[in-house]
């Protein structure tokens, strides 16, 4: 019951932020230059298309306000389209301030706002861009050593590819966690390396241990892999890419996420191939580790495909 | 070197220890709570074995 209780506040933590004010009832962009506002109820029109009554900035710049071209009120008086000179970069929040509102004569103070895309679209294109667009081992080269030591068979593929996901998702969340409430409190940021390899090196030795008692099967499957993520790149480039795009807790759940299914495809794609090239006529010079290192680019410049893709 | 490098140095050591020793702690524990026991004549029967293969 207590850890029930746990979790709700947890997730009332993670999920809980500001709603824009009452009055504006829907707010997005639109196209490519547009933002779209939806009030509750019918505004001046002289006061609401008064460009100078308005200040629009980019949530990490609040004092470079952005140039309005056009401000244009619907018929009823209750949506309204602001267009810009410079295309809108979707990607970070925007702030709108309405200094003065007026609605059937009564006054509506200022009213500030922030559009953004939706959130949910954003957590997906940080999926799929840790596991596809930016495939750890065939865009960014990293975790080369365990990826030709252990795509020789499929079952050591799968296996290498699940402990590695559990791993790498246990110790991106405790990372973040620390770095987030120990570290950057203290100022000391610089510790992030010692700090991150110290934490992999627990969740390995924890999963060791637990996993002995729990699930010896699944211990006598794992136990091999286990100690070579311990000395991996992917693992520890991971927490420190969090640091470095700034992630919040989920946003760096979802990254870890994909990029163990991401290492566990790549993975799982190089076993294939190198099974079937067990039985092909490979040149003897090119035979074993040599061919592997060409399949793995073939992989990489197929893998280039999906670079520069954006989703939502 | 200037006193505030210093307290730095302090303050990481110190934090980094503390962090060290929970960890510590944790793993010792989990490694008594789910500790596996082991038949002690397993390996007194392979002791006595010859133990050539």
């Amino acid at each position: 019951m207590r850890w029930k209780k746990f979790f709700l506040f947890l997730f009332l933590f993670l999920f809980t932020k500001a709603y824009p004010s009452s009055f504006v009832m829907k707010s997005s962009f639109l196209g490519k230059d547009k933002i779209f506002v939806l009030f509750a109820g019918p505004v001046d029109k002289k006061i609401a298309e008064d460009k100078g009554n308005y200040y629009i900035y980019e949530k990490p710049d609040p004092d470079i306000p952005l140039r309005i071209k056009e401000i244009s009120l619907s018929e009823d008086r209750r949506s309204l389209t602001i267009s810009f000179y410079e295309e809108l970069n979707q990607h970070v929040p925007h702030v709108v301030h309405i200094k003065n509102l007026i609605s059937e004569g009564r006054k509506i103070g200022p009213v500030v706002f922030s559009v953004k895309k939706s959130y949910a679209g954003f957590l997906l294109a940080i999926l799929i861009g840790a596991m596809l667009v930016h495939n750890f081992v065939f865009t960014k080269y990293l975790g080369l050593c365990v990826f030709f030591g252990t795509s020789r068979r499929k079952s050591t593929a799968i296996g290498m590819g699940i402990t590695f996901t559990i791993v790498m998702v246990c110790s991106a969340m405790i990372s973040w966690f620390l770095y987030h409430y120990v570290l950057v409190p203290l100022h000391l940021q610089f510790f992030q390396v010692v700090m991150f390899i110290g934490i992999v090196s627990l969740i390995v030795q924890a999963v060791d241990i637990i996993l002995r008692k729990i699930n010896p099967y699944l211990f006598k499957a794992f136990g091999i892999y286990l100690m070579l993520v311990l000395a991996n790149c992917v693992i520890l480039a991971v927490p420190l890419l969090i640091v470095v795009n700034n992630y919040n807790a989920l946003e760096a759940f979802i990254f870890s996420l994909g990029a163990g299914l991401g290492y566990f495809i790549a993975l799982f794609l190089m076993s294939c191939v190198r099974e079937k090239l067990e039985l092909a006529n490979v040149p003897p010079s090119y035979r074993g580790l040599s061919i592997a290192f060409i399949t793995a680019g073939l992989f990489g410049l197929a893998f280039m495909g999906f670079s520069g893709m954006s989703i939502f | 070197m200037s006193p505030e490098l210093v307290n730095i140095a302090i303050g990481g050591i110190a934090v980094l220890g503390v962090i060290g020793l929970v960890f510590g702690i944790g793993l010792a524990l989990a490694a008594h709570k789910f500790s596996v026991e082991v038949n002690p004549k397993v390996e007194a029967v392979k002791e006595v074995l010859a133990g050539a293969q």
